[in-house]
């Protein structure tokens, strides 16, 4: 609601400060081909992606307050959807990707028809259902698209007015260019009267429902909003990785995005982004240890939730 | 045409139900009072008309309008808004955030007049406007309340046990500044534990005694009847 108080519009420097540091830090990262090797080309690509899934998870739990612990699924339906459409169908990767969105969408709205009535431990119980019977059917194969539990491979690489993004570097670069369009979105969405009404709802559902906050519409919203940008993360992983099979979706995966953003900070885009770097950057550091991740991660999320149950970077306090 | 009108209205948690064919009338301008003691489905016939809970039997219309099915977002844009037994104010949001809140259906520039008019009946918010809803005493948090359900510029206020935890200075307070909005042409129906003050606000009450209506009276007369005496005032039988 703008102008309400105009004692208020006068932003304090820290504030104005970080938000300057952002767009820096954004296109400093654009520089990592530049200056660091293949590898970590690779694993800052795949940080990306999955800052975008993550960030995705955070619309649903983090801002809405329900416990999907199922988000694997608009991951996969997205990975799939381009892996299918490119590799049986032909189409061009960049042409998938809206297709793979909308699907993503189309399938968190239709789940949340169910999930928005139910609450807490219950909703997370029936998102888990979902999530392994997607896994399944990808494994069965249905109507032969699927490839079953190999998955597909030979995913084409996505091309730009005729120049193909082939080279690590160029798609780590597209990765880098959505998730910054991503955390535009999340700003805006902050801001917004659908990020609005996700905070009342989340607060006090009764007390939001009598000022005239549709809490089903905006809980769906929220899951067809969630699912999209995971659908787009999807398509990303998929020609990052030119494959795609059922175990990338499993529930333990839609656990993990579970627990980046509880443990970054639910609602605070900085503190999943940390989350994020934690859970899929450091690993990869420490590569010789990755059988130790979740034994690590484990004992962080344990020392978190005591020491610091509101998250590592905890979302600082908006207006509404 | 009455604005409000309830016939035959039962609502059910499961197995049980909570109201038993209740019906009542409010009529434009009125304040009118639903007396009852616990249990007796108070807060369950305001959630019913605010559209929080399902109807099971009976009809609900507003200003010529059925809403028995309608959902609770479209109730609040019709005119009904309600200040919640227990306050449910946003604890985490300032005062002045949690009055625009209100005005959620409203456009920006209703809700700048309804902070002026909020804001100059209750001063007390003014002052805290930058505060934290949570930091607030009890009666302020309960101004707050009735404030933000102004905010949607409502044709029918309900008021649900506005007087709940309150000190008896602030239950006085609370209650001038109800008949001020009463006197603005703001249809109340108010539902309290407290029957010696909402008797004296309403023009006309109810009283529920376990899901059913079992009196309607005038408020004077229902102040002065034996019944009500006897098992809301305290005094005995004569």
């Amino acid at each position: 609601m703008p102008g309400i108080s105009p004692s208020r519009s006068a932003p304090k420097s820290p504030a104005r400060a970080s938000r300057a540091l952002w767009p820096l830090l954004w296109v400093a990262g654009l520089t990592v081909p530049a200056v660091l090797d293949s590898s970590w080309v690779s694993i800052a690509a795949m940080f990306a992606i999955y800052a975008v899934s993550a960030l995705s998870e955070d619309v649903i739990l983090g801002r809405g307050g329900m416990f999907d612990m199922g988000h694997a699924v608009y991951f996969g339906v997205g990975a799939y959807a381009t892996a299918i459409l490119n590799t049986s169908f032909g189409w061009p990767i960049l042409a998938t990707l809206p297709a793979a969105v909308l699907l993503a969408a189309a399938a968190g709205a239709l789940l949340a028809g169910p999930l928005t009535r139910l609450r807490g431990d219950y909703l997370l119980v029936a998102t888990i259902g979902f999530n392994s019977i997607f896994v399944l059917t990808m494994q069965n194969d249905p109507g032969g698209v699927t490839g079953g539990s190999d998955g597909i491979t030979g995913i084409g690489v996505p091309s730009l007015f005729g120049f193909p993004l082939a080279s690590q570097s160029a798609m780590f670069w597209l990765d880098w260019v959505v998730l910054g369009i991503v955390l535009l979105l999340m700003r805006n969405l902050d801001r917004s009267e659908f990020g609005r009404a996700q905070r009342y709802l989340k607060q006090d559902e009764l007390a939001a429902g009598t000022l005239g906050v549709d809490a089903r519409k905006v809980k769906t919203q929220a899951f067809a909003l969630g699912a999209g940008l995971a659908g787009l993360a999807g398509t990303l992983f998929a020609v990052q990785l030119s494959t795609v099979s059922p175990a990338s979706f499993v529930f333990t995966e839609s656990v993990t995005l579970f627990a980046v953003v509880i443990v970054g900070g639910p609602g605070s885009v900085p503190g999943v982004l940390l989350g994020t770097a934690l859970m899929f950057v450091v690993p990869q550091i420490f590569r010789d240890f990755a059988q130790y991740r979740y034994f690590v991660f484990g004992i962080a999320m344990i020392a978190v939730m005591v020491l610091r149950p509101q998250g590592l970077w905890p979302q600082r306090r908006r207006r509404a | 045409m009455s604005l409000l009108v309830i016939e035959d209205l039962s609502v059910a948690y499961g197995q049980i139900e909570a109201l038993r064919g209740v019906s009542l009338t409010v009529e434009s301008g009125e304040v009118v009072a639903i007396l009852g003691a616990n249990g007796a489905g108070k807060t369950t016939l305001m959630r019913a008309i605010s559209g929080l809970l399902p109807k099971r039997r009976g009809a609900v219309r507003f200003d010529g309008t059925d809403i028995t099915r309608a959902p609770a977002d479209r109730i609040v844009c019709l005119g009904i808004a309600q200040s919640p037994e227990g306050r449910r104010v946003f604890g985490t949001l300032k005062v002045e955030e949690n009055l625009a809140l209100g005005g959620f259906t409203r456009s920006a520039h209703e809700i700048r007049q309804g902070l002026e008019t909020v804001f100059g009946m209750f001063p007390r918010l003014a002052e805290r406007r930058d505060q934290l809803a949570g930091t607030l005493s009890g009666g302020e948090q309960q101004m707050l309340a009735i404030g933000r359900a102004l905010l949607a510029r409502p044709k029918l206020l309900l008021l649900d046990e506005p007087s709940l935890g309150l000190a008896p200075i602030m239950v006085q307070s609370i209650f001038r500044s109800l008949r001020e909005i009463a006197a603005s042409g703001v249809t109340v129906l108010i539902v309290e534990q407290n029957v010696r003050s909402a008797l004296k606000l309403a023009d006309r009450g109810y009283v529920l005694e376990v899901g059913r209506i079992v009196h309607e009276d005038s408020a004077a007369r229902l102040l002065a009847s034996p019944e009500v005496q006897a098992a809301y005032l305290g005094k005995a039988h004569t």
